[in-house]
């Protein structure tokens, strides 16, 4: 099948790539702590971009595994579609999961202190987890109705755990662009139509090395392999997702930008739940 | 003036002539022949052809002699297994009184009869009547006393010769030499030799002269006290293999089957030569996804069709990409296909049954015959020796370089493909007058496919499915069929194979899974031919085998139902084996009650399916099949059948952990059908039939699975089939051969019996296929093939949510499961080919065009990353193929 697939012609590219930022989306989600024991507090923050459009925010919920599907929360979608949040009963949000709404209340989740009671002592070392739900929409403005297209929702899990070396998230210093270091908040200037190397630079603990129990009870130490997702708004990647140690990728700028300022993005995943992003500006000359 | 017809001198062998063997059901007047290699009623191959003993001159039409017009009159004979003439129809007429003068003449020939393994049956033969003009008639020239003297015994050789077949090298019997001007003449003798005596010194012209061959001319001259020698190389007007038979047709328990005849396949557009590619123009048969090469019959799943080659299961029939089959089309004798209503030698299946007979005719010499195409090439070698050339052999091989040629039309990203395949087969048969006829065949086949990803590239957030991708599948089969005829009624035959089959799949540097098989099996049965109404056939269709497995994985699958794609996984490795079992013994009775047998023809019988799977568990079930035969008029059948069909379950479905007992048991068809062919002249054949096919007990995933003392999957679907076939198929006499089938059909299933009926995966209500193929002079052929279907149903999906963690969406399912379909699927293919005849040697060059007229055929819906698009992988593009063949005798 593979191979007739290469014979066959496939139109994919002229369809929107996830790589390419053109409505709101939602890149990335992050917990802190990472990974939690019961009894901690847990504050949320998500990468949403929204380039075409301001973004109006976002509702956070979280919920149980056993009470997540394959969506996420199961949460009521009448909830939220009415649009004003601060009209729907407290109690019924709270009920729901309710957790924060961005920008104004920070999503904050008290993790119960007998969340892993129903597991055994062995299993708490891996835990579980609860999962964290977002839905992100843009600005609207008044008199007019949400456009229900244009509302991103994203899930992540949080685990849960006694882990004796819980998982952090990893730390982004910066990006370097063609082996040059670019100050935070630096706008930098590019060519257009010309190739870049773009690399992302960590923090020297960001790749994690940790403790895994076994089923036979052998501990075992693994590092963690991070995943690097990279995302633009015009122009193409050489390699849009890139598997520790790549780092790099290389952007070829458009030729004819429609923006003269842009922006760039990376996410990396340590594919534990780990998870920590940074944007990069330019500007076409 | 004198005046005659040229093939009178052609009376004493049917050697050269196109043999084609029709439909020729119930005349036989001796018993019924005992049962061929495989299973009860099935078809026969012929060990023997009919030979023309008797030709009878016709007159030649008064009004074409004096206008001087040749012709040839294509005739199909019926014989009966006496060698009587007993039907003749022209189906190639040629007018001005030759096509009246040749039938007259036809029906007062005397054959040797055909036979097969167990003795005389009747057949029917193409058979070309040619009119020739002698050289007086067109010349006016008068024969002088030097004939009288050539003739003479007592005269010395002066001219002799032999007749020789250009590119075969074959000698060819029964050409009338006629030497001009004196008009001498002589035939040759079975050896292609001739020879004249006293002849004077002097210049003479040979002409060489007999239907289906190119008149040859030749100037010669003759010396004083010497004997001259000539070699006279004739061309022949087709090279189509006389020694492949068409349609042969008993009676059957199998009220559908249709069979390919490889000349016809040879010629047919888009196929690659091979004969079971043109199954899926066939009517019942689905068109298969592209690239995927699956058997989808008659709104059955793809695994429930099996394939056999000699009565051997094998489980894959094609090579990657799903272009060729696994065994060579030069050593493939004919494929049986049988899209429902089959008798009970065939089991262990709900679907369509694929029987590929490998070749059971032989050249007397032996042939080289090397093929080149877009894809592979390959080498056969077939012959015969000992006396009468008892024993055959072929032995091919073929070797792919896919993988060379691929590079050049790919991008250069660092992604690499690579695949490979190749096949062998060998075979030996031995078919002496002796009660024993057996043969050995041993084939195999290998196909490998790496797909590698540039270092660094990740396809997603798994870190264990990172890395190449490779699969690899072989199969290799060792079978002896053995046939004993017992006197008049007992015929025995046992046909043991040993097989395995090797299957891996390595994705990344976690996943590994392994599975090497072995099975035995012997099909063997004992057939009873009381008289022309009754017989009965008992088999037993065995089988054995043992499976070893390795599966590696980045998980327990103890733990599947609970993945979390952050949780750290702990590798599971299993290394295993199992065993199976399946003696399936059967029964059929063959009744035809009524005074003339041919009338009414009656089918009865049972299979009982008992297989032991993994955890001792049994699987049984009992097979009732019932099917008839009604020539209710000349030339029309009507035909119908009824019954049980079951199959156990999948192996991957037999997979429990711990050694627990596998809960799903057989899945069950009750399939019928009724149908009438119907016979419109000799050339062209319709038939008709519809169909109902019920599907219980159908195994589904467990959608109540919540740990692992539940089993991953029940029975608990259900489905139906049903629709109507048509076929109009001109059979392959003169220059044109084709069909026209088309197929209206729905296939669905219910998975649980609270849930939606929906279409099947694969549900195609129209399929429609036209093929036709036209030999043109000089070895020119030209073909066409046409092909509609309606597009697979497909399932809506809209925006989904966005998983952070695994970096992919999960779509929203907008409308019910295959509630939408793919466009219309329609693309013509067309091959022209030519043969090159040199003295010892032929060269077919061809070129096939798939999708000759650019069809934007969409193959598959694909979605953008967050299902808020959709686009189709488009089907082939115009493909041409260009290719090869060469054939050598030695």
């Amino acid at each position: 099948m593979l191979l007739m697939l290469l014979f066959a012609g496939c139109d994919t590219e002229s369809m929107s790539q996830s790589w390419q930022i053109d409505r709101l989306r939602v890149l990335a989600v992050a917990a802190e702590p990472a990974e939690p024991r019961p009894g901690d507090v847990v504050t949320f923050d998500a990468l949403v971009v929204s380039p075409a459009e301001p973004l109006g925010g976002s509702a956070w919920f979280v919920c149980d595994a056993g009470s997540s599907t394959d969506f996420g929360c199961e949460i009521d979608s009448g909830l939220i579609a009415e649009g004003d949040i601060g009209t729907v009963d407290a109690e019924a949000l709270a009920a729901a999961g309710f957790i924060g709404f961005l920008p104004g209340l920070t999503p904050t989740w008290a993790v119960p202190a007998d969340y892993l009671d129903e597991l055994a002592e062995e299993e708490k070392l891996e835990g579980t987890f609860a999962m964290t739900y977002v839905t992100a929409f843009p600005e609207v403005a008044e008199g007019e109705q949400l456009d229900e297209d244009a509302v991103e929702i994203a899930f992540k899990r949080v685990p849960v755990s006694l882990a004796a070396t819980p998982n952090h998230n990893p730390v982004i210093l910066g990006w370097r662009v063609d082996g040059l270091d670019i100050a935070p908040g630096a706008l930098v200037d590019l060519d257009p139509g010309e190739p870049f190397t773009l690399e992302v630079v960590l923090a020297d603990d960001a790749v994690e090395t940790y403790s895994f129990r076994k089923s036979d009870g052998v501990d075992e130490t693994r590092e963690e392999e991070p995943y690097f997702s990279w995302y633009l708004q015009e122009g193409e990647f050489s390699q849009a997702n890139t598997l520790w140690p790549f780092t790099e990728t290389v952007y070829f700028a458009p030729a004819e930008p429609a923006l003269p300022e842009q922006s760039l993005w990376v996410v990396v995943r340590d594919r534990r739940g780990g998870m920590a992003w940074a944007s990069l500006a330019i500007r076409f000359i | 003036m004198k005046q005659r017809s040229a093939v009178g001198r052609f009376g004493l062998s049917f050697a050269g002539f196109l043999c084609l063997v029709l439909p020729k059901a119930g005349l036989a007047e001796e018993p019924a022949p005992p049962q061929a290699p495989g299973a009860v009623e099935e078809l026969p191959p012929l060990v023997k052809d009919p030979a023309l003993l008797q030709f009878v001159q016709a007159p030649y039409p008064e009004a074409a002699q004096a206008a001087r017009i040749e012709g040839t009159v294509t005739l199909v004979l019926e014989i009966d297994a006496t060698g009587a003439v007993t039907r003749v129809d022209v189906a190639v007429p040629a007018g001005n009184g030759f096509d009246e003068a040749a039938v007259e003449a036809a029906k007062q020939f005397k054959f040797s009869p055909a036979e097969d393994a167990s003795g005389p049956v009747p057949v029917a033969v193409e058979f070309a009547y040619g009119f020739v003009l002698d050289a007086a008639a067109v010349e006016g020239a008068r024969p002088d006393e030097a004939a009288a003297a050539a003739a003479s015994a007592e005269a010395p050789i002066t001219l002799e010769g032999t007749v020789v077949e250009m590119g075969t090298r074959r000698p060819v019997a029964d050409f009338l030499i006629r030497v001009e001007p004196v008009g001498a003449e002589v035939q040759t003798d079975a050896e292609g030799r001739w020879q004249l005596r006293g002849l004077p010194a002097g210049t003479y012209t040979i002409r060489a002269v007999r239907p289906g061959y190119d008149t040859l001319q030749k100037s010669v001259d003759i010396v004083e006290g010497q004997a001259t020698s000539a070699r006279l190389w004739v061309r022949n007007q087709s090279y189509a293999d006389p020694g492949i038979l068409g349609t042969y047709h008993k009676d059957s328990a199998d009220v559908t089957r249709r069979t390919i005849s490889m000349d016809e396949v040879r010629r047919i557009p888009g196929t690659f030569g091979d004969p079971v590619r043109v199954i899926q123009s066939l009517p019942g048969a689905a068109r298969a996804p592209l690239g995927s090469g699956v058997l989808i019959i008659r709104g059955s799943n793809p695994e429930d069709s099996r394939v056999y080659v000699d009565g051997m299961y094998i489980p894959y029939i094609y090579h990657l990409g799903g272009f060729e089959s696994v065994i060579n089309p030069d050593l493939v004798g004919s494929v049986d296909y049988l899209p429902g209503g089959y008798g009970p030698q065939y089991g262990r299946s709900t679907g369509g049954t694929v029987d590929v007979a490998t070749r059971n005719r032989f050249p007397e010499r032996t042939e080289l015959r090397w093929s080149t195409d877009a894809l592979d090439s390959g080498g056969v070698v077939l012959g015969s020796f000992g006396k009468e050339d008892q024993h055959g052999f072929g032995a091919a091989a073929r070797l792919s370089y896919i993988d060379a040629i691929l590079p050049a039309f790919l991008a250069d990203d660092g992604f690499t493909v690579i695949p490979r395949w190749w096949d062998f087969q060998t075979k030996y048969q031995y078919q002496g007058d002796k009660p024993d006829k057996f043969s050995v065949i041993a084939f195999g086949f290998r196909d490998t496919l790496l797909l590698h990803t540039p270092d660094g590239y990740a396809q997603g957030t798994d870190q264990d499915t990172q890395g190449d991708v490779g699969t690899e599948y072989n199969t290799y089969r060792l079978g002896v069929n053995w046939d004993r005829s017992l006197g008049k009624h007992w015929a025995l035959h046992a046909s043991p194979s040993f097989g395995s089959d090797y299957a891996a799949l390595d994705i990344g540097d976690a996943f590994h899974l392994i599975q090497s098989r072995y099975t035995f099996e012997v099909r063997a049965d004992a057939k009873y031919t009381l008289n022309d109404h009754f017989t009965a056939t008992a088999g037993i269709d065995f089988i054995a085998g043992w499976a070893d497995f390795v599966i590696e994985l980045p998980f327990n699958p103890a733990t599947f139902a609970e993945i979390d794609p952050i949780a750290d996984r702990e590798p599971y490795a299993l290394e295993d084996n199992a065993t199976g079992f399946g003696p399936d013994p059967w029964l059929n009775v063959a009744w035809k009650p009524l005074e003339n047998p041919d009338t009414l023809a009656l089918n009865a019988g049972a299979r009982l399916m008992y297989v032991i799977i993994p955890g001792e568990n049994e699987v049984l079930a009992f097979d009732p099949r019932f099917s008839f035969r009604v020539q209710a008029l000349p030339g029309t059948v009507i035909k119908g059948s009824t019954g049980l069909y079951h199959q156990p379950p999948q192996p991957f479905q037999q997979y429990r952990p711990d050694d627990k007992p596998v809960e799903v048991g057989a899945e069950q068809a009750w399939a019928s059908s009724v149908g009438i062919e119907q016979s419109i002249g000799p050339a062209i054949r319709v038939e008709v039939e519809g169909f109902y096919k019920d599907l219980t007990d159908l195994i589904v995933g467990n959608r109540d699975f919540g740990s692992l003392n539940d089993s991953y999957f029940v029975n608990a679907g259900v489905g139906r089939a049903y629709g109507v076939e048509v076929i109009a198929r001109h059979e392959p006499i003169g220059n044109l051969f084709g069909w026209v089938s088309y197929t209206l059909s729905r296939s669905e299933r219910q998975d649980y019996p609270d849930e939606e009926w929906y279409p099947f995966d694969f549900d195609q209500t129209h399929i429609l296929s036209a093929v036709a193929s036209y030999r043109l002079p000089y070895d020119l052929s030209v073909g066409a093939k046409v092909q509609y279907t309606t597009g697979n149903p497909t399932t809506p999906y809209s925006l989904g949510v966005y998983d952070v963690d695994q970096d992919t969406y999960m779509a929203f399912q907008t409308g019910a499961g295959n509630s939408e379909r793919l466009p219309a699927f329609w693309a013509v293919s067309a091959r022209i080919d030519k043969l090159f005849t040199f003295k010892s040697w032929q060269l077919l060059l061809y070129i096939d065009v798939i999708n000759a007229l650019h069809g934007e055929n969409p193959e598959f819906e694909q979605y953008n990353y967050d299902y808020t698009e959709k686009t189709y992988f488009a089907g082939l593009p115009i493909i041409p193929s260009p290719g090869f063949e060469v054939k050598v005798e030695f």
